[in-house]
């Protein structure tokens, strides 16, 4: 596979603060890559750099094997589409698919089948004619992308486009992204703060935090195999609590948390004994159970709350014996409609290979 | 502490309860649709007066002078318009005043665009604040002040021409001429156009020019597609404003002129207060409002009721 996007040791400072830091990605042709991470985590500045619109203060940037730091962005082949979408609002849906045709100087006469062309592909054929505010939000959703597209360029760039749709438009605009994504086979960097949103949409999720690349991998490799707190933390429903390493075997340890003794998984990692460690288990990997035999992990709780969320009950369970630590999990049992009121003592259970360990960041 | 804390909540919710309670026994419900068009009322008022002042001077362009009362006679005549396409100098000042005020209003607009979008587009702050403060310095200092400032400036023993004369060179004429009098209107109508034009350029968003540019515009063509069109209505605005207050400017072309260049309004003030001749000078005051209002009304003919800020409604 050939390398379309190398961004190498990047970073950007504004007025002496480190937004992005020393970042490193590869993105293969065709690859749909989502940088997911908080608000000011720099994954915006990122795409920008990517862009044109920043200058990085250190590192490369290759666009299809070239240099592009010092090329403008109009001299870069990239489609853009912007968070508050940016469509022309004195040019009808045509001319704004048309717009980067003109003024890349293609072929007149090829422009009018092109916008029918992108037109079409996001389903807007009929539409042609209608300036964006006469179309729906999702319609103008959908103008930006034909727009961004109609050119062909080598790389389209999406800077949360979806955040301000309502959650049913949102999700059937992630899959119409995918689908026009994969249709043409457009190498893409998808920016987001939804985690669902990079799960469901990307090949590849890069996970950011305070300007630096936590994780990067797929979307299974993200969830079932995170590489830290953070993206643990970050991607799913976790709860966070502290422990102590006292053995350690193949690929599993154990873990003081409190006064109960706990398997747990160490990532492939080496975690001597007495090392600090931050575990770290999803909300649906904890089930409340009466026999606790089936599971290598098992301790007792009372129920603080609860939420009925219609197809599920989010319980949180307060745990003396783990240090007074909360732990969040899901009930999805349709079946036998039971439900534990507050205040109930239960018992959780949970297998190690769900349960993560991290060795704690050293405090000074 | 907790307790203290509740107890000054309620203490707020009651009092608060209590002002919503006195506001609504002054000032009943039913009411409320109304205070809008209460409020209209001040500024109806006031046109409604003006328009009554110029039912006068309509009136008044229609009586001619009696020279041996010097009041206007009774009947109604149309000697006064008559005088006006008779003598050359009335047409020579009405082609003068239309001629400045074509060349103000895009000379005008011309320089204060970049000055709106520098002001809007800046990053920095001090450089905004700047340009603000220069802004609106002018607004402070008023017209006949920042011509007699020219004066000192441009004049015969004035800045310049010392300054020239310390050189050696002979003094310029620099005052008292058409030129001079364009110069100081273009500097007293530029802050006009500017506040006219910043609300446009800022209702521009910056990811637009940012769009057109990932998409493979220059500066160049984004200021021609993008920022000009969606500019416009800003543009049109300051235009037709610095055009109005130019045709009908009086302290520029008086002081700066010096009588040389007079305007439409310096011969209006003639015959009201030099000639004694209101019909007279009501007579010209018509034909400038006349060529204002059709003027005007050409330009939002042709541009949309766009142009005053008012959209039509968008479905």
């Amino acid at each position: 596979m050939s390398r379309m996007v190398e961004v190498k040791d990047v970073s950007k400072s504004f007025d002496g603060t480190l937004a992005v830091n020393a970042v490193n990605l590869v993105l293969n042709r065709g690859e749909f890559l989502t940088i997911v991470g908080p608000s000011g985590c720099g994954k915006t500045t990122l795409l920008r750099m990517i862009a044109g619109f920043e200058v990085p203060s250190a590192g490369e940037i290759r666009i299809n094997n070239e240099r592009v730091e010092n090329i403008p962005p109009y001299r870069r082949s990239i489609g853009m589409v912007f968070q508050k979408l940016a469509l022309f609002p004195h040019m009808t849906a045509a001319q704004n698919v048309a717009y980067p045709l003109k003024m890349r100087r293609f072929e007149p006469a090829q422009i009018p089948s092109l916008v029918d062309k992108y037109l079409q592909l996001v389903q807007l054929g009929d539409y042609a004619g209608r300036y964006p505010h006469e179309l729906s939000g999702g319609q103008q959703q959908r103008v930006a992308i034909a727009r961004a597209l109609s050119f062909s360029p080598d790389l389209l760039l999406l800077d949360e486009p979806l955040s301000a749709l309502d959650k049913k438009l949102r999700e059937e605009m992630q899959l119409e992204f995918r689908r026009i994504q994969q249709e043409l086979g457009v190498t893409t960097i998808n920016v987001t703060h939804d985690q669902r949103e990079a799960l469901v949409m990307s090949d590849r999720i890069a996970v950011m935090n305070e300007g630096v690349v936590q994780q990067d991998g797929t979307p299974v490799d993200m969830y079932r195999n995170p590489e830290n707190r953070f993206v643990a933390n970050f991607i799913g429903m976790t709860s966070l609590f502290e422990g102590t390493v006292c053995a350690t075997g193949d690929g599993v340890v154990s873990v003081k948390s409190g006064n109960v003794l706990l398997q747990a998984r160490s990532n492939d990692k080496v975690l001597p004994v007495n090392t600090k460690v931050d575990c770290a288990i999803r909300a649906e990997q904890i089930r409340i159970v009466e026999d606790a035999s089936v599971y290598d992990n098992s301790v007792f709780g009372t129920i603080e709350h609860r939420i009925f969320e219609g197809d599920r009950i989010v319980y949180t369970v307060h745990v003396e014996d783990l240090g007074g630590a909360r732990l969040h999990l899901f009930d999805h049992d349709p079946v036998s409609h039971k439900e534990y009121p507050a205040n109930e003592r239960v018992r959780l259970g949970w297998n190690a290979r769900d349960l993560f360990a991290f060795q704690a960041p050293q405090s000074n | 502490m907790q307790r203290n804390q509740i107890i000054r909540t309620r203490l707020g919710w009651k009092l608060l309860d209590g002002i919503e309670r006195l506001v609504s026994a002054l000032w009943p419900a039913r009411f409320k649709g109304s205070v809008g068009r209460v409020l209209l009322l001040p500024a109806v008022l006031l046109i409604g007066i003006l328009v009554i002042g110029l039912g006068y001077m309509i009136e008044y362009s229609f009586h001619e002078l009696d020279l041996s009362t010097y009041r206007l006679k009774d009947e109604y005549s149309l000697v006064n318009y008559a005088v006006i396409a008779d003598r050359p100098v009335y047409m020579r000042v009405l082609n003068r005043t239309l001629l400045a005020a074509l060349i103000v209003s895009v000379t005008t607009v011309f320089l204060a665009f970049p000055y709106a979008y520098m002001l809007v587009r800046t990053r920095s702050a001090l450089t905004r604040k700047f340009l603000l403060i220069a802004l609106f310095l002018p607004f402070f200092i008023g017209q006949v002040v920042r011509a007699y400032g020219w004066l000192i400036i441009l004049g015969k023993q004035g800045l310049i021409n010392s300054l020239l004369e310390g050189l050696g060179l002979p003094a310029l004429n620099l005052i008292y001429n058409y030129p001079s009098v364009i110069f100081g209107l273009i500097q007293y109508m530029l802050p006009f156009a500017i506040l006219l034009i910043v609300p446009a350029v800022a209702a521009i968003s910056e990811d637009v020019e940012l769009a057109s540019e990932g998409l493979g515009a220059n500066w160049i063509s984004t200021f021609r597609h993008i920022v000009l069109p969606l500019a416009r209505p800003g543009l049109i605005g300051a235009f037709v404003v610095v055009f109005t207050l130019t045709l009908t400017d009086f302290a520029m072309p008086e002081i700066l002129g010096g009588g040389t260049t007079d305007f439409i309004a310096s011969a209006i003030y003639d015959s009201f207060f030099q000639l004694s001749n209101a019909g007279l000078g009501a007579a010209l005051s018509m034909i400038l409002v006349m060529i204002g209002s059709v003027i005007v009304a050409a330009i939002f003919y042709l541009a949309g009721t766009g142009t005053l800020g008012v959209r039509e409604q968008s479905r």
